[in-house]
């Protein structure tokens, strides 16, 4: 920073910062894929700042042992290539980036910039191949403005020093007054120009792809979604603001909606473990859609049709659904490396599962059947239970009496249906929502009803559930999400702070219907906070790169020509008068078409008023002299003189051997440089004789 | 007369490799697929546009006339004058490189900065190897700017011609063919010179330079003084060039030059006679830049008449 302080920055400089910061910026492009290595990640900045301070002292010292190191490196990164062990971008990227910091400390003349920039470059590239993420579309922005302060001080330090010497130079380089804040900010402009240039470029490209080497992108899963649950936890649940789930539903809810009351089924855990939860063991099956149970009197909706982006490191190989009874889950668009080859498969419990777990993130669409059960309908089915079942009637052996009491009190001679709405009832309305975790009880859900009285999600569903269960109604704890925020983007977020857990029941010939006691309002997570804000925004962010930048392809491409064509025809049609708003838009057209005839008018002015300023440094007799020389150089160029671009009026009457020739040239180079008078007259009479004389010849 | 809107595009080496690069890349992207790729190609792409627009705004408008020296002589340098001017209401150009096409002298002159409506001048050295008519014919302006990566030239007519005087040898020791005396010789007339020739009453309005201060301080009234007319001695340098042509034609018209600075120098009036034409007695600078021109231009004239001498005056000829 000392550098900018007070007095400016010199252009060599400026020349040599700005080189350092392209390569920071290609640096980043690769250091945002994750996959460089921590040694890289230190050594290329330690490197950078230590070359910008010492990198002069070790010019061309020490040459041999850099050649070494360079050398060893690349036999290293080949045989890791050649034995399968390393991929060929990433060896290629770390070679780059030793190179790169090979060229940062060794950098002085014309040759050792360019080698620099170019090496930027391929780190560019690089990156370009080994991440997707918004962070390179950054470090890309960064570049595109850093390489232009590059290029352009570099080509404006080596013309100096090549068109005035380096004796000539020194004084010029070292000048503060050519690298102004004024010249990086006109650079940083053209720079603009150039992203505005690369957009258009990059939407009209067409995307006719081959489709050979290409590399699936790579990435590491950092959670999911367990098949466990503890409720003996300490401290408090904080929100997480991370999106998990990116969500478009077909229909949307009702307009202007911004959260959804949703619940995103992702496990269900029949398990009692005596702390909390977990799976029942089961084998995983080709996933099957059994026709929905008729649970409603009313007609039966549309199904919804939940698009749904599982992102990377959260869904861990579950299929999460919405609210209803599923009637298929198909994968879309964009597919992973893998994606024509995923597989969808089902437990016992239900639960989607798809294989191989995609590390990526995943798009799938769920088709739901949306009828809110009737408890009219779900009442008098009896409790005849299929064996199957057991497990979802365990009761552990040394449940609190307490338990039992409650059960049979919320209970008693009730039908299942309405007992689970009592049962349901009671917790939502007597028991309060807390997100301080209770620490670790001997038996958490009876310290949660009869001494606390209050806990999160996961306490009300298990109590639930065991009350459900001691009254012999088959009930079981579910886990997924609860909500979704509606963002800019255009798709519903779901973020890790909306864990939910909430309780299915079973009844017979209707199946496993779900119910929630946790208060409602109390539901899923209140990420209201400015980084609650801003991490949606980024994730809005992301799925605004990776969907027009990322996934553009030919698809969307004719897409947006498409669109294109009916925006132009949809305007044509209303300028015809056929559509809604033809005036309007008619006088919006006029009023546009009217600016730009201005400005073209005005532009035209400027001209003529320039030309006529320019037209006034020369006098009459002057211009009329010009003028002259002109059409008598045509006259002779039409007689077969040869006339060159250098050949002078003087040389011209010379090769003409005519009188007339060399009289025109004298009044022509006494008017023109010698402030004598010439008339109109006496320049035709001129041209005449000219003509005459030529004639004659 | 070369259009206005003519311009040369031509790729500097580093343009070369970045073109190379940019297709590379463009292959990569269609081979993968990759969109990133297809992002990184749209910016090299867009910096080739953008690039070719800069250097056509720092083209546009700027004009450029030479200057040259008064004389030049083959063998000594001499300094020629690139005056840019840029007429742009508020457009600067940047780095322009001013240089000389097609005539028969190559030089060039490098601006970094050349900021709207003003004016800079570049210079080149010239040292021309041989004497006589040195043409040019167009000026280029040329720009890198601003990544170096295409260079665009604009030419503009400029035709010009430079007499280049022949090369400064030592005189060769030689002696009149006729009887000459050496210095001036004084005329008795009343006329310019040193030598006192009468006094005389001064005049009102006389240059006070003109008064004799002891005459006139012994008569007690100012006395001028009248100066005795001189003659200058008259030699003609006689090169007859009718056998003489390459270096031998070159070694005499560099010994006839020589002959005729130093007689100039020594105050003498000196014609020049040659085969064919010849130049009147005279002196001052004009006249030998005249005698000097005329050996400039001297060619082999084989057929041509023996050189004619001024009458009345000491004769040197110039010899290989």
């Amino acid at each position: 920073m000392k550098l900018f302080a007070g007095k400016g920055v010199s252009l060599l400089q400026a020349q040599q910062l700005a080189g350092s910061l392209a390569a920071l910026s290609a640096f980043a492009a690769c250091a945002v894929s994750e996959e460089l290595g921590l040694a890289l990640l230190i050594l290329f900045p330690a490197a950078l700042i230590g070359a910008h301070y010492w990198g002069g002292r070790f010019y061309e010292k020490a040459q041999w042992a850099w050649t070494v190191l360079v050398v060893f490196a690349f036999l290293v990164f080949a045989a890791q290539v050649l034995a399968g062990q390393l991929d060929i971008v990433l060896a290629a990227a770390r070679f780059a980036l030793l190179l790169c910091i090979h060229r940062l400390w060794h950098r002085r003349n014309q040759r050792d910039e360019l080698l620099l920039l170019l090496l930027c470059l391929l780190l560019l590239c690089a990156g370009a191949a080994l991440s997707a993420q918004l962070l390179f579309g950054f470090a890309f922005l960064a570049f595109s403005v850093t390489a232009t302060w590059a290029m352009a001080f570099t080509h404006l330090r080596f013309e100096i020093e090549s068109g005035r010497g380096p004796a000539g130079s020194a004084a010029l380089l070292q000048s503060r007054r050519i690298a102004t804040p004024a010249l990086l900010a006109g650079l940083g402009g053209l720079s603009l120009l150039g992203l505005v240039g690369s957009a258009l470029i990059f939407f009209t490209f067409p995307r006719v792809t081959i489709g050979g080497l290409r590399r699936p992108s790579r990435g590491v899963p950092v959670a999911g979604l367990g098949d466990r649950i503890d409720l003996s936890g300490h401290g408090t649940i904080a929100d997480d603001p991370r999106v998990v789930l990116r969500v478009r539903l077909d229909p949307p809810p009702d307009a202007g909606r911004k959260s959804l009351t949703e619940h995103w089924r992702a496990r269900a855990l029949s398990v009692w473990t005596g702390l909390g939860w977990r799976a029942l063991e089961s084998g995983l099956a080709p996933a099957r859609f059994p026709p929905p149970p008729k649970l409603s009197k009313a007609r039966r909706q549309p199904p919804l049709v939940a698009d749904i982006e599982a992102v990377a490191g959260f869904s861990e190989g579950v299929i999460l659904t919405p609210e209803g009874w599923p009637l298929a889950v198909s994968f879309g668009r964009p597919l992973s490396a893998r994606g024509s080859a995923l597989r969808l498969y089902r437990d016992a419990a239900g639960d989607f599962f798809y294989q191989p777990v995609e590390v990526g993130d995943l798009r799938y669409t769920v088709v739901a059947e949306r009828t809110t059960p009737e408890l009219d309908l779900l009442r008098g089915r009896g409790e005849k239970y299929p064996p199957w079942l057991a497990a979802d009637l365990a009761v552990p052996a040394d449940l609190d009496p307490r338990l039992r009491d409650l059960s049979r009190r919320l209970t008693a001679e009730k039908d299942p249906a309405d007992a689970a709405t009592a049962v349901e009832r009671y917790l939502s309305s007597t028991l309060q929502y807390s997100r301080e975790l209770a620490g670790e009880q001997k038996d958490p859900i009876a310290h949660f009803l009869f001494e606390r009285r209050k806990g999160h999600c996961e306490l009300f569903s298990s109590a639930m559930v065991l009350l459900l269960r001691t009254a012999g109604i088959p009930a079981r704890n579910v886990t997924g999400y609860y909500g979704g925020e509606w963002t800019d983007a255009g798709y519903y977020a779901v973020r890790a702070g909306d864990a939910h857990s909430w309780v299915e029941v079973y009844f017979p010939r209707a199946g496993w219907v779900l119910f929630d006691p946790t208060p409602a309002a109390e539901r899923g997570s209140r990420q209201e906070g400015l980084w609650a804000r801003a991490v949606l925004a980024w994730d809005a962010l992301q799925q605004k790169w990776r969907a027009f930048i990322v996934d553009y392809d030919l698809l969307a491409q004719a897409q947006m020509v498409k669109q294109i064509g009916s925006m132009l025809s949809e305007a044509g049609r209303r300028l015809s008068g056929k559509g809604a708003g033809a005036a309007q838009l008619r006088l919006v057209l006029g009023g546009l078409v009217a600016l730009v005839v201005a400005a073209l008018l005005g532009f035209a002015l400027r001209r003529v008023r320039l030309g006529g300023r320019r037209g006034a440094m020369l006098g009459i007799d002057e211009r009329r002299a010009l003028q002259l020389w002109r059409r008598a150089r045509r006259r002779l160029s039409r007689a077969g003189i040869e006339l060159g671009p250098a050949t002078t009026p003087q040389e011209a009457a010379e090769r003409a051997r005519v009188a007339a020739a060399h009289e025109l040239v004298a009044a022509y180079s006494a008017a023109r440089w010698g402030g004598a008078r010439l008339s109109a007259e006496q320049a035709r009479a001129l041209l005449r004789g000219l003509d005459r004389a030529l004639a004659g010849a | 007369m070369t259009p206005d809107w003519k311009r040369r595009l031509t790729f500097t080496r580093v343009g070369r490799w970045y073109t190379g690069l940019t297709i590379g890349i463009g292959l990569a992207a269609i081979n993968t697929g990759n969109n990133l790729l297809f992002l990184v190609l749209g910016l090299l792409l867009a910096s080739i546009a953008v690039s070719g627009i800069l250097s056509e705004q720092s083209l546009k408008g700027v004009r450029v006339e030479r200057r040259l020296p008064s004389g030049a002589t083959a063998g000594e340098p001499a300094l020629i004058g690139l005056l840019a001017r840029n007429t742009k209401p508020r457009a600067p150009s940047f780095s322009l490189e001013l240089r000389e096409r097609g005539g028969d002298v190559e030089g060039r002159g490098f601006l970094v900065l050349l900021p709207a409506q003003q004016a800079a001048e570049a210079a080149y050295r010239f040292v021309p190897e041989r004497r006589g008519v040195h043409r040019f014919e167009q000026l280029e302006v040329a720009t890198r700017a601003p990544f170096g990566l295409f260079e665009k030239s604009r030419p503009l007519d400029a035709p010009a011609e430079l007499i280049v005087f022949p090369r400064r040898v030592a005189p060769p020791q030689l002696q009149a063919r006729s009887s000459a005396r050496d210095g001036e010789r004084p005329e008795d007339r009343i006329g310019v010179g040193y030598e006192m020739h009468s006094l005389r009453d001064h005049r009102a309005g006389e240059d006070a330079r003109t008064i004799h201060w002891k005459s006139s301080a012994r008569a007690g009234r100012l006395i001028g003084v009248d100066r005795e007319q001189e003659h200058r001695r008259r030699v003609c340098v006689l090169l007859d060039h009718r056998r003489l042509s390459g270096a031998m034609l070159e070694s005499a018209v560099e010994k006839a030059a020589a002959l005729v600075e130093r007689e100039m120098d020594a105050g003498a009036e000196v014609s020049l006679a040659l085969c064919g034409e010849g130049l009147a007695s005279g002196s001052g600078e004009a006249h030998l830049r005249a005698a000097l021109t005329m050996l400039a231009l001297v060619q082999p004239a084989p057929r041509g008449p023996a050189p004619a001498p001024e009458s009345g005056a000491a004769v040197l000829e110039a010899s290989p």
